[in-house]
């Protein structure tokens, strides 16, 4: 059914915003100019997807290679090829979708902070999507492979925009963290991949819909190297992905500014590992080997572990970003779970995930981000009331909750529904459990924050993380002056209620760093006097309010007409083009 | 005894003409005083272009053959023979285009004066001789020239410092080379020949379990390791790298150990044959563990380096441990890979050291440390020294990752698990170092105000003599030769395929 | 060529390898002194150049070094009553007896190649000389790292 056609249109998705690199630099003298390269580039990279969606729609690939255009091969035996089927469209869509209006609203941000460096920050945002819409259209293992290690390298000076020790560390922490993935465990996978086909004959990393022919034929033979081919490529994904125990550079990466917490740290990056690990099982290895290898189950448990255990450690975070780090590491191994899970219905409602949870969780960000540059608060228990200042961001903030948390008519019910029935149709009824689980624990981390904005006052709140305080929450306010230190050391009361056991004392999950960085941002909070009342269209710029406005209306009519936005019908389609066989 | 055609005489020209051109820059000299550059820059501009049609003889689009030159018309085995095939020619382009790019950094850089360009071609015409000879003797008079030339051009430096580092160099080498002459001595008792194409088949007949043959490949493997520099008989290597001036280093750094390396290959393949590796006992094993522990070893060491010339010296300890195991491993691929990365890591090396060359003219930096932030600075030699170092990590695409790849399939396609475990893991070992020097070039903020020019440290000589003393010590050809190093090794990365092809005919006939 | 130097390099051959029990090793140093020789002096210049501090020495040694591997060559070029390799005009090829000439050449060479490492060792040492003062290793080390 599928049709190969060889265009340039894949490479010049890829190449768009690699060229706006080269402008952006170029024009670092005049802000407007460079952002409206950003812009400019966003919007074509949309444009060259969007126009080869009809046409993958209706089954064609289209494809671009090196050695067809230029003679040469990449190395011996393999191309670097570029092709838009099904399952790229997906993650390219998505990714230059949100990029257009990331581009408004990192403008806005960084332009609100006053920050340092934007030049080389809009260079290497305009680089990492260069390098991600690779990773979507990448044909073959290499090629992926090329793009992911890019991908680490380009994002790492946003890790590091910050430019003191903390941003260093967690630069450090990211570099490594990445490269173990990509140049160690995804390098020997792929090798080890085509050694394993070069054994059954003429070696190849090419995906294939459905699983890469050779590589049954080679597994069948040496089930256990196959084997562990799987679990190199699964951790070279999972690294970026999240996976428990490599999720932790998540966290940290979150000192970058919003707007890479959001789309690359929420979608771009974070969503290449998932979508890799779709790759792994959809086509490199095949759901049906997968499952004959019997690998993913480990992959399961694993997932549904983080899935549950990020969540609950979601729940200590204090630091607004940090809370939503550890629920994209939750998120994330939703998509992992319903991938290995194998089943059709589970495959849709993973693949679907990608985008649902995109879009909640750049609005999450967005607010998160605009509710830093209007009031420099990050922390929860600075946020009561705050919902008088902005109420637009933190109502879109409630809406994206909810959507995270799976209420239905919003985007992450849908997708979180055909995980739940994949899964008890599979009779994995202990994964279908833990995404219940994690669904309520969902709802205990983001509704505090709602919560708090909404319906508490500056003078009469509960403590926040509440996990911390004793069972039934004890009351605060901003302005008693026995607790104003409250206020600047994260939320930490008084001597009367020292919390019994070390563990508490020491949460392990619930570092320093938390209050060491708060220690920089006194700032933060409701000024002397609580919140003002602050009209919608004042509450901040329009360069922040309009994404926000734009992707959670995403959000809501993913969830009220999935039909309509062309994520499900794309989802279903490359689920059937992997499975042979009619979904829903 | 036919007169050689024209194409036949250009291997000993490649040899003669810089080994010649070394007397003009003295003899000129007398007469005129700055006359070095210019006699160096047409010696290697000739040389350059003599390397051009026999690498069109060899790799050509047309047939591709070998040029063979026999040296005063003895054929062999008696004569010697210099030898153009798909192994040595590759290195002879890269020699010939290394030593005239350099050419373009110590025109401003320095050092000065006619002798060391003297020193210079000559260590060009002894690196051509090693890569053309055909006689396992000749081998080591050219390796004793190289070595001469070496050890002179280090002590060019202003400091004391390099004289120590050469004489070091100087003792070390000689016992490395000395070795290697045993190990010709036992050889040539065992079969009586010195020519290689005849040992190929000589030493087969002797025996591979003759002790002698066995004797002689252990000495000229522990020669070649210490000219080499693998652990731990690479100590001289930092000292020198360091010491040496910056206009030398990258010729040293990119060549000297490139060509040992080069030569071993020579040996190990085209002398004894893969079929002597494996079937001696542990020899194979032996072959990779060097290699193998060169790689974490110099990583390890290259980490907690201060000084940014040492750190890239034990680099090169480690990525030569690379291509030293990726010999001992024994499959085409790997074989591949290791020559790749022979050439790569040459021209990567080579960028690295010219960059840390500007840095130290220009930003007056030598330490880790001093090079926070270089970005704002300097931003082209910033980005041309993140470019090479990301490639010499591996980060496709670029020449780094193709002998990475191929050295890494070779490995798993050996199914020697612990090497291939350490291919994988030099990764993160490389990005340990590399990694210290993005993050200080960038991220992190100048403290102080660092010296905009050069202060009197070593090397730094040619830029505080001469007329040049009000003007930028940093020349555009300096940073055009950095770039053009980054740009080169990234545009080779695209050309994975095409090493595959070149080296196809040499690596399938040593594997048939 | 070949088949003349094949004969030179059987015995020498054969010696080494019956070294397998005493008698035949004394009788190898008894007859085969002049290896014992190359090995002796091998070993002497290896412990000079690495266990001498004063740099001239280490030179020596390095010297000393270089005359075993000559000896070692000029020692495989010996043939049981063979004379000097001049071939005179009526010679019966059966019964020539000369010394193979190919290791002497190879020495001569390398003679040359001593000569000029040593002259630029000792170069190197009288600059180190003129700056430090000193020829010992350990004082050299004391005055650098005080700089």
């Amino acid at each position: 059914m599928s049709e190969v056609i060889t265009d340039i249109r894949p490479l010049a998705a890829v190449l768009v915003s690699a060229l706006a690199v080269a402008l952006i630099v170029a024009s670092y003298r005049y802000p407007n100019v460079r952002e409206g390269w950003s812009v400019l580039a966003a919007l074509s990279k949309f444009g060259i997807v969007l126009s080869m969606l009809p046409g993958v729609m209706a089954g064609t690939v289209y494809e671009w290679s090196f050695v067809e255009a230029t003679g040469y091969e990449f190395v011996a035996g393999i191309d670097f090829s570029l092709r838009a089927d099904p399952l790229g469209m997906l993650f390219a869509l998505l990714a230059s979708f949100l990029w257009i209006f990331t581009s408004f609203y990192a403008t806005g941000y960084m332009r609100g902070l006053n920050e340092h460096g934007q030049t080389r920050f809009f260079a290497s945002f305009a680089a990492s999507l260069s390098t991600a819409m690779g990773i979507a259209f990448a044909g073959n293992l290499v090629t992926i492979f090329i793009f992911y290690e890019l991908l680490s390298l380009v994002t790492y000076p946003l890790v590091a925009h910050n430019e003191d020790d903390e941003a260093r560390i967690a630069g450090r922490k990211y570099l490594f963290y990445t490269f173990f993935g990509g140049g160690v465990f995804l390098l020997a996978g792929t090798v080890l991949v085509y050694w394993l086909t070069a054994g059954v004959g003429e070696a190849t990393v090419a995906f294939e819909t459905g699983g890469i022919e050779a590589l049954a034929e080679a597994a069948a033979t040496d089930p256990l190297a196959a084997s562990i081919g799987f679990f190199l490529l699964a951790a070279g994904f999972g690294v970026k992905a999240a996976v428990m125990p490599l999720h932790s550079w998540l966290a940290d990466a979150m000192v970058a500014p919003t707007p890479v917490s959001g789309l690359l740290h929420a979608v771009a990056v974070v969503k290449s590992g998932a979508f890799g690990v779709a790759r792994v099982i959809l086509d490199t290895f095949g759901p049906e080997l997968t499952g004959e290898l019997g690998v993913n189950v480990p992959l399961a448990a694993l997932a549904a572990f983080t899935l549950v255990a990020a969540s609950v450690i979601a729940l200590r975070k204090d630091h607004l970003k940090r809370r939503l780090a550890y629920s994209t590491t939750a998120q994330l191994s939703y998509i992992v779970l319903g991938l290995s899970m194998l089943h059709p219905i589970a495959l849709v409602g993973a693949l679907l995930h990608i985008p649902a949870h995109a879009f909640g969780k750049l609005t999450l960000f967005f607010c998160a981000g605009a509710v830093h540059v209007e009031t420099h608060t990050d922390y929860v228990s600075e946020m009561a009331g705050i919902g008088k200042r902005m109420p637009l961001t933190m109502g879109a903030f409630a809406l994206g909750a909810a959507s995270m948390a799976g209420i239905p008519l919003l985007a992450g019910f849908v997708s979180k529904f055909y995980l739940l029935i994949g899964g008890l149709e599979a009779g994995l009824s202990i994964f279908a459990l833990a995404l219940i689980v994690s669904g309520i624990l969902n709802i205990a981390y983001l509704w505090p924050v709602v919560y708090t904005a909404f319906f508490e006052t500056e003078e009469r709140h509960d403590a926040k993380p509440l996990l911390e305080y004793p069972v039934g929450g004890q009351r605060e306010s901003y302005f008693d002056d026995d607790h104003a230190h409250a206020v600047t050391d994260g939320g930490h009361e008084g001597d009367d209620h020292e919390p019994a056991y070390a563990v508490d004392m020491h949460p392990s999950d619930h570092t320093d760093e938390d209050h060491d960085a708060h220690d920089d941002h006194h700032h933060g909070g409701a000024p002397p006097g609580g919140w003002k009342r602050t009209p919608i269209r004042e509450e901040s710029t329009w360069l922040m309010l309009m994404p926000i406005a734009v992707i959670v209306t995403g959000a809501v009519l993913l969830g009220i007409v999935p039909d309509l936005a062309v994520f499900l019908d794309l989802a279903v389609y490359i689920v059937e083009g992997v499975t042979g066989e009619a979904v829903l | 005894m036919s007169s050689p055609t024209a194409l036949e005489l250009l291997p000993a020209l490649l040899v003669i003409v810089p080994i010649l051109g070394a007397t003009l820059p003295l003899a000129l000299g007398l007469r005129y005083d700055d006359v070095g550059w210019a006699c160096a820059t047409a010696v290697c501009g000739i040389v350059f272009a003599l390397a051009l049609p026999v690498t069109n003889a060899v790799y050509g689009v047309g047939e591709r053959v070998q040029v063979i030159h026999n040296l005063g018309g003895f054929d062999q085995p008696v004569g010697i023979a210099l030898v153009a095939d798909e192994l040595s020619t590759i290195v002879v382009l890269l020699i010939a285009a290394v030593s005239l790019a350099t050419l373009a950094y110590t025109r401003h850089g320095g050092p000065r004066g006619n002798t060391f360009y003297s020193g210079y071609l000559l260590l060009v015409g002894g690196l051509m001789g090693i890569s053309l000879t055909g006689d396992v003797f000749n081998l080591f008079v050219f390796l004793e020239i190289t070595g001469i030339a070496t050890y002179g051009l280090i002590a060019k430096s202003d400091g004391a410092e390099a004289a120590v580092a050469a004489l070091k160099y100087l003792i070390i080498g000689t016992v490395g080379a000395s070795l290697y002459l045993v190990g010709v001595g036992f050889v040539f008792l065992a079969t009586g020949t010195l020519n290689m194409i005849d040992l190929a088949t000589a030493i087969p007949e002797a025996g591979y379990d003759d002790p002698l043959v066995r004797m002689a490949f252990a000495f000229m493997f522990v020669g070649f390791a210490i000219k080499v520099a693998q652990w731990p008989l690479h100590t001289w290597q930092p000292d020198a790298y360091q010491h040496a001036p910056d206009g030398v280093t990258p010729m040293i750094a990119a060549l000297v150990s490139t060509v040992s390396a080069y030569a071993l290959a020579r040996v190990i393949f085209g002398v004894y044959t893969v079929e002597f590796v494996a079937t001696t006992p542990y020899l194979q094993e032996i072959v990779v563990t060097v290699g193998s522990v060169s790689v974490v070893a110099g990583s390890l060491l290259a980490v907690i380096q201060v000084d940014v010339k040492r750190m890239l010296a034990f680099s090169s300890v480690s990525q030569f441990g690379l291509i030293v195991a990726a010999y001992g491993l024994l499959t085409e691929t790997a074989l591949v890979g290791a020559l790749v990365h022979l050439v790569g890591h040459g021209i990567m090396k080579a960028g690295l050291f010219v960059c840390a060359g500007i840095v130290a003219a220009g930003y007056g930096a030598r330490k880790v440390d001093e090079y926070a932030g270089l970005f704002a600075h300097r931003p082209a030699v910033a980005s041309a020294t993140a470019v090479l170092g990301i490639a010499l990590i591996g980060i496709p695409p670029s020449v780094g990752f193709i002998g990475k790849w191929y050295i890494a399939v070779g490995s798993v396609e050996a199914e020697l698990w612990p090497v291939a475990a350490v291919i994988f893991l030099s990764t993160m070992l490389t990005l340990g170092y590399v990694a210290r020097l993005l993050e200080k070039m960038f991220f992190t903020h100048a403290t102080g105000a660092p010296a905009s020019h050069a202060v009197a440290t070593d090397g730094g000589e040619g830029v505080l003599v001469g007329t040049l003393d009000e003007a930028d010590p940093v020349s555009l050809g300096m940073i055009g030769l950095a770039v053009g190093a980054a740009v080169l090794a990234v545009a080779l990365g695209f050309a994975g395929g095409t090493f595959n092809e070149l080296f196809d005919p040499f690596v399938s006939e040593v594997f048939s | 060529m070949i088949d003349t130097l094949t004969p030179v390099a059987t015995p020498v051959l054969a010696g080494l390898a019956d070294v397998t029990f005493a008698p035949a090793l004394v009788e190898t140093f008894l007859t085969r002194y002049a290896y014992a020789t190359v090995f002796v002096l091998l070993s002497i210049g290896l412990y000079m150049m690495i266990a001498s501090p004063n740099l001239v020495k280490k030179v020596i040694g390095m010297n000393l070094f270089q005359t075993a591997v000559f000896l070692f060559f000029v020692a495989t070029a010996y043939v049981e009553g063979g004379g000097s390799p001049v071939v005179p005009t009526e010679a019966t090829p059966g019964e020539l007896a000369v010394a193979s000439p190919l290791p002497h050449v190879i020495v001569l060479t390398a003679i040359v190649v001593g000569i000029s490492l040593t002259a630029v060792g000792l170069a190197l040492i009288i600059r180190i000389y003129t700056e430090y003062g000193t020829m010992n290793e350990e004082t050299l080390r004391e005055v650098r790292i005080d700089e």
